[in-house]
């Protein structure tokens, strides 16, 4: 195998790694931010009801 | 007293500017006034005052290239000048290729009598005009509903309510300019440096998935109504395939950052246009009396026909 494509292989690897985790953390951190308070109660309600569908 | 001062301050924010465009506006020799494209081949000089007739009929006075290809001179098929001895227009053999900038060299300007020194020139369409024909272009004449008809599942779905089709237009345009101006920042410095634009296609989907979320999340708190209006169709935004066509043509086309943002603005206010125009008909539809067999989305396809017919109206035409 050519070094060079194995090179560029790595790279590509690391950069979109880096892309990827720097998006990620940003968007997490939206999310924090933006948060909605969501009643508690909607979500055991629903747990409790028959969720088939 | 605040208030007077604030003036002030725009005031003089606005002289700065105008200095600064009108220093931009400088043309790059004293005595050349002007210089334009005219018709597919010629381009007029505008000098400041006469020039010596015989040096500019003279046609080895001129030479001529594009700007990427300097060894490659134009030729010149001849020289004209007009009676008050100012304007010269330059014919060539062939068609220019008006996109790209030219440079014209005039050596030794001779104006009554006295040589008033070689003059490098740049001939160049009007930028901002070349901006607006991107935007128009994929506004209305290229409209990627109605002339390449790229996504129209998003199109039939929220084109029954004026309403809907209106606030989705807005999201839409919203997440495609964000989207491709970060598709073109991607592109620019981080895929084509390392040499991995083949890998364009899955970061452009990344990145539409991203602002698609970023828009949800932030709509979701900021704006819970409109959040409420759009449903599922906001997170169908992702499977439009209208915001995923827009990076790749700029991609391809090597647009630079305004560019890339004129043909995202004007992706996204034609589909706001064909939306609210579709809604409105379908509005009507709704009260008109169609065959059984027809009703729904059947008449909503024929009307997307008859709207694309209209708008080939507009095909070929080019905007300065």
């Amino acid at each position: 195998m050519d070094p060079v494509l194995i090179k560029m292989a790595l790279c590509g690897l690391a950069v979109l790694g880096c892309i990827g985790l720097f998006f990620g953390i940003g968007l997490a951190l939206a999310a924090h931010k933006f948060a909605v308070e969501v009643n508690p109660k909607v979500e055991e309600v629903l747990e409790v009801l028959a969720g088939a569908q | 007293m605040k208030n007077f001062r604030r003036e002030y301050l725009i005031l003089s924010i606005l002289a700065v500017l105008g200095l600064i465009l009108l220093g931009g506006c400088k043309p790059e020799h004293r005595f050349i006034k002007k210089t334009a494209f005219k018709d597919i081949n010629s381009i007029v000089i505008t000098f400041a005052g006469p020039v010596d007739e015989a040096w500019a009929k003279n046609i080895s006075n001129y030479s001529i290239y594009e700007k990427p290809d300097p060894d490659i001179k134009l030729k010149i098929g001849q020289v004209s000048i007009s009676p008050d001895k100012r304007t010269v227009v330059l014919t060539f053999e062939e068609d220019l290729n008006q996109d790209q900038p030219h440079i014209l060299n005039i050596s030794e300007i001779i104006s009554e009598g006295k040589s008033l020194g070689t003059a490098f020139v740049k001939v160049k369409k009007l930028y901002f005009g070349y901006l607006f024909s991107i935007l128009i272009g994929a506004m209305i004449i290229n409209n990627f509903v109605f002339a390449k008809y790229l996504g129209l599942c998003v199109f039939f779905g929220t084109s029954q309510k004026k309403s809907t089709a209106v606030g989705m237009g807005i999201t839409f345009t919203i997440v495609i300019v964000f989207s491709a101006m970060m598709a073109w920042f991607l592109y620019q410095f981080v895929l084509k440096p390392y040499r991995l634009d083949f890998l364009q296609i899955v970061v452009f989907i990344g990145l539409v998935s991203l602002s698609v979320q970023a828009v949800d999340t932030i709509l979701r708190k900021v704006n819970p109504a409109l959040f409420k209006a759009f449903g599922v169709y906001l997170v169908l935004v992702i499977a439009n395939c209208i915001v995923i066509a827009v990076p790749l043509i700029l991609a391809d086309n090597e647009y630079n950052g305004w560019e890339s943002l004129m043909l995202a603005l004007g992706a996204g206010l034609g589909f706001l246009i064909a939306l609210f125009l579709m809604s409105s008909v379908r509005e009507r539809l709704d009260l008109a009396n169609v065959p059984t067999t027809y009703r729904g989305l059947p008449i909503a396809f024929v009307v997307a026909g008859l709207f694309a017919l209209a708008f080939m109206g507009f095909s070929g035409m080019s905007i300065f």
